[in-house]
């Protein structure tokens, strides 16, 4: 039993170093959305920095150590951030995923660059399998007994850093500002950014600390590993593993899950002997371990099964050309590639570099079905080229004919791509990613290296494909060969969107469960989108072993589908276009380089900043070009039409407005028309000069007259993407004064609440708080400057508990408790688990200690029973009392007419009518909702 | 029902078409021998020069190089051509291509030598994973260097300068390494060894194979341990080091054989082992590397450790050695000699020898006949080649080094043994 206790000590102890990883890995997360697949990478360079300084420039281990991961890290973290991250949290999952996988290439490769070039002339040591990297504990390390175990000085201190890092972890998220801050915009960064939180500080921060705990793994980690970025890379995987465990969520499972892997490690070295026998079984058990926790643990609760809303497809910017039109570059591109070839020597080598990026782009065509029509990212691809390639060889080994073993190497792929298909029936978005990760090692680590299979690293020899005229030998056959076949994949491919499968497949990408309750299977047809795209990439793998003559396990490793998708995704995932291009420019880029001896590491580099590319726009280098030239040709039309928009509302005089109303001017007016608004026009010098306006003739209504608007739309024009929602909207509010916003379904009431809460940008107008344009605010600054926004639903952070909740407004909650005994009872519950009425309440409360000099309450009652809805309105009268300038929104006016100084009808994206309470009568109002007015 | 139906008829179709397009490639498909290629042979060859290039693994992800091949091949090459080539031929050696540890890349290196820059042939190609194996076999381009892997034995065209280092089974494997090794501990009677290799079907063959030669020189294996993942050194040695340390009935074995490439894995289970109180012997064949003596805690680490190249060891005072440092200092002054540099060096002195033999009139058919037609070549160097039969087997021969006080010492010269069938 010593042996045993043994393994369990010196395990947690290794296993501190996949704890640490694990959980910047899921801080990262869960409080970005991004996976970020280039974590060893960052630990990587932050190793080599450390390896540079430490070895390289002869400092003590611990300045080294410090500097590498405690301002390199953060830093890099932060460049990061501001580069790439910001804008991949916006983008859809397949960028997200192909952006930092870009990362884990560009990143190894920008720092051995850079060693590269600093090495001689600085007299550095080269960062490759000679570099003896140090811990940063005494060198050599000095063992110590602990409890029977012998465990070496590197040991020790890498678990007091994990344990360190750990506390230091739970302490910041739980108990300072920052990490509220940061849990409350992962929780509704929406709601958080109205609470003046700046969700992208929060972001920037939580990037910054995950890098530096990867940069802390990567320290710790070096002396065992070596500067083999690849080992890093590994160990990514195996903290993904326990990062799975904790559901990408939980930091404390997280941590405890990779002290179990090292523990879970140490004993199949030591007792699974009876694994000997199946090659890789033993290294591949934190792969099969991250399989069974995605399948048990991580059902995907929202979106089921692949489904991938939020990747829009970009709008078709060229559906205005004709058809040859739209076709005449890819004509024109084909038939100078094919007289460019023909009229090439048979051993012509650049030849053979084309048949080469079409190999791939044949590949290349299966991400198009599976990831580009069936939205799903699946990172197993190469391993279904290597399967159908492996089959195909060895079919032909054994005798069979060689059509036939073609036709068992292709039907192999789809086979396995099938039994692939079984788990994305039930998992969704990025864990099934990661589940197609783990199939692509376990294939590469377990079946790949069954001897029987693969015929060792022996391989199996392929002949050339005859054609009865030529055969696949000679270059420029294999180029006709697979235009032809990428041709009909191609035809294949249009053929799928336009039939009534491609409707049943985006039915199912776009709404899962809608598409299940309209009578289309999901789950066929998710098998059939994974057997298509796996028998095309087998189809692919197979020509890439006819045309290499042969083919070993290692041909096509997994991380080469890493990489691939990464190349098609840059180019357009959604076409076979950017499959051709990419493949192309796959085979033929590494060669230009190398002609123009340029290192290799710069290539890698280039790839990764295609990644920073990605970012910005998520649908590729295809949909970029296009979108350009539509931009070009939109962007004075846009111009020209939000100006018209504000022309037509000027232009409009009191369109809606009674004569009575005309009179009424006052706080709240609708348009820039001359009627509109006394003093609020004047005194911006925006509408006519006062004295024209006749104030003293209208109306001033309940309101004070002498006192100004405190926070005021102006002609604003506003929607969403192509869509205007309001057209030249003016409204304003007075310290101390409640205007009701009524208005019908769909008028834009909550568009209105999105403009003046800086949640949604203006396309021309004015946002105005105290007189000073606060249009171009984010929401967090105006939240900080005063105008609180209570938006639609309930404003509360579900996962925070009541006190976190209070806390994201007031520095002390205590106040509250004592106002609202009822939420006191309930501090230490989320706030998910309270009531529609306490939620409300609590949405409201920490604005009765605070008060916001504007709120503006987004449909406040919505689903509240009455009495509750009575105890929000007295919430409301007491902040007016106070001075706060109210904006309440609602569809039902009764409660709000009781409170209302004033009322603004809205209709159509239009403020049709504004005038005193005492005006409303039932016809106006019948006239206002009906629009008959 | 109706929705179904069609939907299932659109699946069929759609399945029609995949199976027709395979169809449609497998009905054209038709089994082809492999084509002779260009048989023109002169290619490369003018009555001035030879132009000769090589497909290195320069860098890698895992940081495995090779790179140092291209200046000892270099440096050999100068030497020929300052002695007037051969047959009044200079050697253009355009450098060596890098194929960052991938097969697809080597393959396109390999394509690139021969069909754009026009070599010869490939001297030095020297990659774990070389991908160019078929393409070069099919063309009938001759290529030499350092045979590792399987695609290199039984060819015609590809010359491991110490032989093909994959035999298959039945065919010659080494016992040099047993057999030196028991020469150095004054024999084998009752010693006992353990053979450690990483989870991967390359390093268990090299297991299979190892085992064999201390076996036919007559240690006892009391273990194979095949249990080190592939792919990085294991956080914790622990498991492994006792797996060691009770093989040999509850004892230590005498001696210790690592099967894994890489410093770090070395010195990783050499400080475990030793953490655990390991006195006996350790051996592996990765550790001659100079660049380990830099770093006094790796040597202190590796120390005693007993290194086993291919090739006679830089510290040996025979005259070929003397002459590879001389032409190394002239043509790369200041170079610190490697195991890689040594692979490179013989390589082209092997290629060199062929070509001398071939005589003045020069194609790869004649070349490719020379060298294959019972072609026999010693030098102390790497002991002994002989083609077509080193083509199946390894050479059979190799040295000891040991780092005793920080430096290396020679323990056995180089030496050649009989191989024995392998199971």
């Amino acid at each position: 039993m010593p042996e045993f206790f043994g393994y369990i000590v010196s395990g947690l102890v290794t296993g501190a170093v996949f704890a640490v990883m694990a959980s910047g890995l899921t801080l990262s997360y869960a409080a970005t959305g991004v996976f970020n697949f280039a974590h060893g990478a960052i630990g990587f360079l932050a190793a080599l920095l450390f390896f540079e300084l430490n070895v390289g420039l002869g400092w003590p281990a611990w300045p080294a150590g410090l500097v590498a991961v405690a301002v390199f890290s953060p830093l890099l973290g932060y460049v990061l951030h501001r580069a790439m991250f910001a804008g991949l949290a916006q983008a859809g999952e397949t960028a997200q995923i192909v952006g930092t996988i870009g990362l884990t290439i560009a990143l190894p490769a920008l720092g051995l660059w850079i060693v590269d070039l600093v090495a001689e002339p600085f007299g550095l040591p080269r960062a490759d399998a000679t570099a003896l990297p140090h811990g940063l504990g005494p060198y050599p390390p000095v063992n110590v007994d602990v409890g029977g175990v012998r465990l070496d000085s590197d040991q020790i201190i890498t678990f007091v850093f994990a344990i360190l890092a750990a506390a230091g972890l739970w302490a910041f998220m739980r108990h300072t500002p920052y990490g509220l801050r940061m849990r409350a915009s992962v929780d509704r960064r929406r709601l958080a950014t109205l609470r003046g939180i700046d969700a992208d500080a929060s972001s920037a921060l939580a990037w910054m600390l995950g890098s530096t705990l990867a940069g802390l793994a990567g320290v710790l980690a070096v002396s065992t590993l070596g500067l083999d970025s690849t080992a890093f890379t590994v160990m990514l995987f195996v903290s993904a593993t326990a990062a799975v465990f904790g559901r990408l969520r939980s930091i404390p499972v997280t941590f405890a899950a990779g002290l179990g892997l090292g523990v879970v490690q140490n004993l199949v070295a030591g007792y699974a002997d009876f694994a000997e026998d199946v090659t890789g079984l033993r290294t591949a058990v934190p792969v099969i371990l991250l399989f069974a926790g995605l399948i048990v643990l991580n059902r995907s609760r929202d979106r089921v099964a692949g489904s991938a809303a939020e990747d829009a497809p970009p709008p078709d910017y060229l559906a205005d050309l004709p058809a040859w039109r739209r076709r005449l570059p890819w004509i024109v591109a084909l038939a100078a590639l094919l007289g460019w070839t023909l009229t090439r020597p048979a051993d012509d080598f650049y030849v053979g570099v084309v048949a080469q990026g079409l190999v791939l782009a044949l590949i290349f065509c299966s991400f198009v079905v599976v990831t580009g029509i069936g939205g799903m990212v699946n990172l197993a691809q190469a391993s279904f080229a290597s399967m159908a390639a492996l089959t195909c060889g060895w079919a032909f080994s054994s005798g069979l004919p060689f059509p036939v073993a073609i036709g068992l190497g292709v039907l192999g792929a789809t086979a396995v791509g099938v039994l692939v298909a079984l788990p994305a029936l039930r998992l969704g978005g990025r864990i099934l990613t990661l589940a197609t990760l783990a199939l692509a090692l376990l294939a590469d680590q377990v079946l790949f290296q069954i001897d029987a299979f693969s015929n060792g690293t022996i391989g199996w020899p392929l002949p050339a494909l005859g054609l009865g005229f030529a055969d696949t030998t000679d270059p420029r056959v294999r180029v006709v060969l697979l235009l032809a076949l990428i041709g009909l994949v191609g035809l294949l491919v249009r053929n799928l969107e336009r039939s009534a499968s491609g409707r049943a497949i985006l039915a199912v990408r776009s709404a899962p469960a809608a598409a299940t309750t309209s009578g289309i299977s999901a789950a066929r047809t998710k098998i059939l989108l994974f057997a298509l795209a796996s028998g095309i990439a087998g189809l692919g793998g197979v020509l890439f072993a006819i045309s290499k003559g042969s083919v070993t396990a290692t041909d096509l490793p997994a991380f080469a589908g890493f990489v691939w998708l990464a190349v098609v995704v840059l180019q357009g995932v959604r076409r076979i276009g950017g499959a051709v291009l990419g493949g192309l420019i796959a085979a033929i880029f590494p060669e230009l380089l190398a002609g123009w001896h340029v290192s290799a590491h710069v290539g890698a580099i280039l790839f990764g900043t295609g990644g920073m590319i990605l970012a910005r726009h998520p649908d590729g280098v295809l949909a970029q070009m296009a979108e350009g030239r539509h931009r070009r040709r939109r962007r004075r039309v846009e111009r020209a039409r939000a100006a018209a928009v504000q022309a037509e509302a000027a232009a409009v005089p009191e369109a809606g407005n009674e004569p009575a109303a005309a009179s009424e001017a006052g706080a709240v007016a609708n348009g820039s028309g001359p009627a509109a608004d006394g003093i609020v026009a004047a005194e911006n010098g925006s509408g006519p000069p006062r004295g024209l306006r006749g104030a003293a003739g209208r109306g001033e209504g309940p309101a004070e007259p002498s006192r100004e608007a405190l926070f005021r739309l102006e002609n604003v024009v506003a929607g969403y993407g192509d869509v205007t929602v309001l057209r030249g909207v003016d409204l304003s509010v007075r310290p101390g004064e409640a205007v009701a916003l009524l208005g019908a379904n769909g008028a834009g009431k909550s568009t209105t609440c999105a403009v003046a809460a800086g949640d949604l940008p203006v396309a021309a107008g004015r946002v105005l708080l105290d007189g000073v344009d606060v249009t171009a605010w984010p929401a967090h600054r105006r939240a900080r400057e005063g105008v609180l926004l209570a938006p639609e639903g309930r404003g509360v952070f579900p996962g925070l508990t009541v006190e976190e909740n209070l806390r994201t407004w007031l520095p002390d909650p205590d106040p509250v408790y004592e106002r609202m005994p009822q939420l006191a009872r309930r501090r230490g519950i989320a706030a998910g688990a309270l009531s529609g009425g306490e939620q409300q309440l609590l949405t409201l409360a920490p604005a009765l200690i605070r008060p916001p000099r504007v709120l503006i309450a987004d449909e406040p009652s919505l689903g509240l029973a009455p009495l509750v809805v009575a105890q929000i309105f007295e919430v409301f009268a007491e902040l007016r009392e106070r001075g706060v300038a109210l904006l309440l929104v609602e569809e039902k006016a009764t409660a709000a007419l009781e409170l209302a100084d004033r009322v603004a009808f809205m209709r159509l994206g239009r403020v049709t009518w504004t005038g005193p309470r005492a005006e409303v009568d039932d016809t106006r109002l019948t006239a206002a909702y009906l629009g008959v007015a | 029902m109706g929705r179904q139906a069609v939907l299932r008829r659109q699946a069929v179709r759609l399945v029609g078409l995949v199976a027709a397009a395979a169809l449609a490639a497998g009905c054209a498909a038709e089994q082809k021998a492999a084509g002779g290629g260009d048989a023109g042979g002169t290619a490369g060859v003018t009555d001035t020069t030879i132009r000769v290039g090589g497909v290195l693994t320069k860098t890698s992800a895992s940081g495995y190089s090779t790179k140092d091949a291209e200046i000892g091949a270099r440096a050999r090459f100068q030497r020929a051509n300052d002695a007037g080539g051969v047959h009044g031929r200079k050697i253009e050696f355009i450098g060596a291509e890098d194929d960052n540890q991938d097969a697809a890349k080597g393959d396109a290196a390999a394509k690139k030598l021969v069909q754009k820059d026009k070599v010869f042939a490939l001297v030095p190609v020297h990659g774990p994973n070389f991908g160019g194996a078929v393409f070069l076999e099919q063309q009938g381009v001759p290529w030499f260097g350092w045979a590792t892997g399987p695609q290199w034995c039984g060819t015609t065209t590809g010359f491991g300068y110490n032989g093909c280092l994959a035999p298959k089974p039945g065919a010659g494997s080494q016992t040099w390494w047993g057999n030196q090794m028991a020469e150095l501990v004054g024999g084998s009677g009752g010693k006992t060894v353990y053979v450690q290799t990483t989870d991967s079907s390359g390093s268990k063959y090299g297991g299979k194979t190892i085992s064999q030669s201390f076996e036919a020189a007559g240690f006892t294996i009391v273990g194979i341990n095949s249990g080190l993942p592939a792919a990085a050194p294991p956080p914790d040695w622990l498991p492994y080091v006792n797996k060691i340390m009770t093989s040999d009935g509850g004892k230590a074995p005498d001696v210790v054989v690592s099967i894994i490439a890489g410093t770090k894995f070395n010195v990783g289970l050499y400080s475990a082992l030793k953490k655990a109180g390991y006195k006996g012997l350790l051996t592996d064949a990765t550790s001659y590397d100079a660049a380990i003596l830099k770093d006094p805690a790796t040597a202190q680490a590796l120390e005693g450790v007993i290194a086993a190249p291919m090739f006679e060891p830089f510290e040996s005072g025979a005259p070929e050695i003397a002459q590879l440092r001389a032409d190394v200092e002239k043509a790369a002054p200041g170079t610190v000699l490697t195991q890689h540099l040594a692979i490179g060096y013989w390589s082209a002195d092997i290629f060199l020898k062929v070509l001398e033999q071939t005589g003045k009139d020069l194609t790869r058919e004649r070349f490719l006949a020379t060298a294959n037609g019972s072609f026999s070549y010693e030098n102390a160097g790497f002991g002994r080649i002989r083609y077509p039969k080193d083509h199946n087997e390894p050479n059979g021969c190799g040295a000891l080094v040991t780092l005793e006080g920080g430096t290396f010492k020679v323990a056995k010269n180089m030496k050649c043994f009989d191989n024995v069938p392998l199971k």
